[in-house]
């Protein structure tokens, strides 16, 4: 493979500005040889060994995903994911056991986990920020419980009175609330997103919904007419067909719905962000790839009884990252993370007492 | 100082981006020392403590990462450190190796099946033994209490009605060798539970006017219904319920981590018909018990059956038999089926 790093100077000088692409370069039969065999030892080891397998997978992914060559590295190891695991688990069960045990104490603890989930989220996305790594640089996460009380929490519940009318406007805070506490080697994220662009893409999205259930319930009248006309077929078959039917609209009309909106916000989103002087990003989803992606991944999946996944996620992650592209400038070069670089040790040994990501995934 | 091997690849200083094209090498002390190619200048030298090697994944370099924080990676993706321990690449010869693949293929779905449908039960079971009485006691009342306030009216049956299913759930109560002592029965009327009974984990037992009423000409029907309801306190299966779905939910949860939408729709799915499945099992046993003490209490088992027919016949407006796909989706057993188990049961 050709490395960059073979111009005459030392360390390579690269002053000028230029375009870049995100290569992904994993197998999905190299990939589902890893999945297979850390689900096995996953459960022979009761769950201990998913830790390591969760350290093993992002590594692959992170490694084998490139800019100019260079991949993205993982840094967390299978301990810091396995104390995380284990609080989760603990917690999990003691709001599932005191749910049983009371119906107020489940509603008392419902609202102690509303409150405490803002913690829960910015702790997960300063771990995992801090754990990427791209030419030896780290990312950070900046946001506090406070932002993530208001953006996660009350501005989603307050929409509610709005009838949901505001809710674009809330995901638009939200994404604006991570994307500009995320830096690159202590650069800040920048982004410049329009509430308007978050409007059209729900409104899009909520018309391809309504297309499909009209067009389900032209077909559903048309088939039911014709059993009539003809007699043919029991009230079972027809309660049958009418619930396969409806389920099968139901996850269409979603997927769609859902792919629609993912493209456009995320095409919105990565053209007005940028890490100022380091880097320009650039997003060409387009819907209807992505939604063939989506369901011929997901046929594959339930067809195969879900030995299909690894080849699913290989593919997902190639096009998502076939679909991404940078204009980076001459100071991602030259980058020093000061914090980074006094902080010496192996990096996560400097870590503190709280430095989990508390997630059962 | 000898060099053993030089291996080509690319160094990073802590926290820095630049990037240098060197060579690594190794002697034969365990020293590793990293020079630029272009210079020659030494970039790094460390001994043994202060680097390790990264993670081997097929695939991928192997790395050294110092312990000030600098970097060096090979080219070459199918390089291995002849220092590297011998367990380091274990992993990745498992998850690279034919043999191991297709054992991981067969063994997987079989051990993830026995965990859900014969480990989890029985750890549930076991579960139940740490559960103190008076923790049960108050599930029960809180729950009774929360129902009382929501779907429970007072009963409306005349009193002599009343009395006689009183008189035959006492004579039952005092024939049978029960483990639990305090079993209370109340009736109420209950349009939101229609002809039905169920038991709390604390020994209560309610059965509706609807069901009373449905049954009243076969008092025996009724007690195989409250034997029923008594099977499911006795086998403690409001706790192994709970148990099994928290144990159902975390295998699901770790093993499968968070898979994006659809997936995770899948997943949601799968986890509700294990419910179910869960849910269907205890009732087989309530209705063994059933059965059982009613052949304890010298009436026949074909009561049971009375009961479900006349269930069957009070909710089925068409003869027309339940879709075969459909009995996944119910937290009971086919009515037919369990007909069918109490005529046969000897």
């Amino acid at each position: 493979m050709d490395n960059i790093a073979s111009s005459d100077s030392s360390p390579i000088e690269t002053t000028r500005q230029r375009p870049a692409k995100v290569q992904f370069s994993g197998q999905a039969g190299e990939f589902f040889g890893i999945w297979i065999v850390n689900l096995l030892l996953s459960i022979v080891t009761l769950g201990i060994y998913s830790a390591w397998a969760k350290v093993r997978t992002t590594q692959y992914f992170y490694g084998h995903t490139r800019i100019e060559q260079q991949p993205f590295r993982y840094l967390a190891t299978p301990m810091q994911i396995l104390k995380g695991r284990i609080i989760a688990v603990i917690i999990f069960a003691l709001f599932t056991v005191a749910s049983m045990l009371s119906p107020v104490l489940a509603v008392l603890l419902a609202m102690l986990f509303m409150f405490a989930s803002p913690w829960l989220i910015v702790q997960s996305l300063k771990f995992n920020m801090r754990m990427t790594s791209y030419r030896n640089v780290r990312f950070a996460f900046h946001g506090d419980y406070v932002g993530a009380l208001k953006y996660f929490v009350l501005l989603p519940v307050l929409s509610v009175f709005t009838l949901y009318l505001a809710m674009p406007w809330v995901l638009k805070k939200i994404d604006h609330f991570i994307c500009t506490n995320i830096s690159f080697g202590g650069v800040k994220m920048q982004v410049n997103t329009d509430t308007s662009s978050y409007y059209i893409a729900a409104l899009v999205a909520a018309a391809a919904v309504f297309g499909v259930m009209t067009v389900a319930a032209i077909i559903g009248v048309v088939l039911i007419g014709i059993m009539a006309a003809t007699g043919a077929g029991s009230a079972g078959a027809a309660i049958f067909l009418g619930s396969a039917g409806f389920f099968i609209m139901y996850f269409f009309a979603f997927t769609l719905s859902a792919a629609i909106y993912h493209c456009m916000i995320r095409n919105h989103l990565f053209e007005r962000t940028e890490l100022p002087e380091v880097a320009k990003f650039k997003s060409k989803m387009e819907v209807m790839p992505y939604l063939l992606l989506t369901v011929t991944n997901l046929l594959a999946i339930v067809l195969t009884l879900g030995l299909a996944y690894p080849w699913a996620k290989v593919r997902k992650t190639a096009y998502l990252a076939s679909v991404t592209e940078l204009l980076i400038y001459p100071k991602a070069d030259t980058l020093v993370d000061e914090q980074q670089a006094d902080s010496g040790a192996f990096g996560e040994e400097a870590a503190g007492l709280f430095d989990v990501d508390v997630s059962l995934a | 100082m000898f060099a053993v091997k030089a291996v080509s690849g690319q160094f990073q200083q802590a926290g820095s981006s630049a990037l240098y094209a060197a060579t690594a090498s190794l002697t034969d002390e365990g020293k590793l020392l990293i020079q630029c190619v272009n210079t020659a200048a030494v970039l790094a030298e460390v001994a043994r403590p202060d680097y390790r090697f990264g993670t081997v994944l097929p695939g991928l370099p192997v790395e050294v990462q110092l312990r000030s924080g600098g970097i060096f990676r090979p080219d070459d993706a199918s390089w291995r450190w002849p220092q590297q321990t011998a367990g380091s690449g274990m992993a990745a010869a498992l998850e690279s190796n034919r043999l191991s693949i297709l054992a991981a293929v067969l063994l997987s779905p079989l051990l993830l099946w026995w965990i859900i449908v014969d480990l989890m039960p029985m750890l549930a079971s076991a579960s139940v033994l740490l559960v103190p009485d008076h923790i049960k006691q108050k599930m029960g009342e809180e729950t009774f209490y929360t129902l009382q306030k929501t779907a429970l009216q007072p009963t409306q049956l005349p009193a002599t009605q009343q009395a006689t299913v009183n008189y035959h759930w006492q004579m039952a109560l005092q024939k049978l060798p029960l483990q639990q002592k305090n079993y209370q029965l109340y009736m109420y009327q209950s349009e939101f539970f229609g002809a039905n009974a169920f038991a709390l984990p604390n020994g209560t037992v309610v059965i509706t006017d609807e069901l009373v009423n449905l049954l009243q000409h076969n008092p025996d029907a009724i007690v195989a219904v409250l034997l029923h309801e008594i099977g499911h306190v006795e086998g403690q299966h409001s706790v192994r319920l709970v148990a099994q779905s928290l144990g159902a939910t975390l295998v699901i949860g770790i093993l499968f981590g968070n898979p994006d939408g659809v997936a995770d729709l899948l997943l949601g799915s799968g986890s509700v018909l294990l419910q179910n499945a869960f849910s269907r099992d205890m009732e087989r046993e309530a209705d063994q018990f059933a059965l059982k003490q009613l052949k304890t209490l010298g009436k026949s088992p074909t009561a049971f059956a009375d009961a479900m027919s006349a269930l069957l016949s009070s909710k089925e407006t068409s003869p027309e038999s339940e879709p075969a796909l459909l009995k996944y989706l119910s937290t009971h057993p086919a009515t037919r089926e369990r007909i069918e188990q109490a005529r046969q049961h000897q």
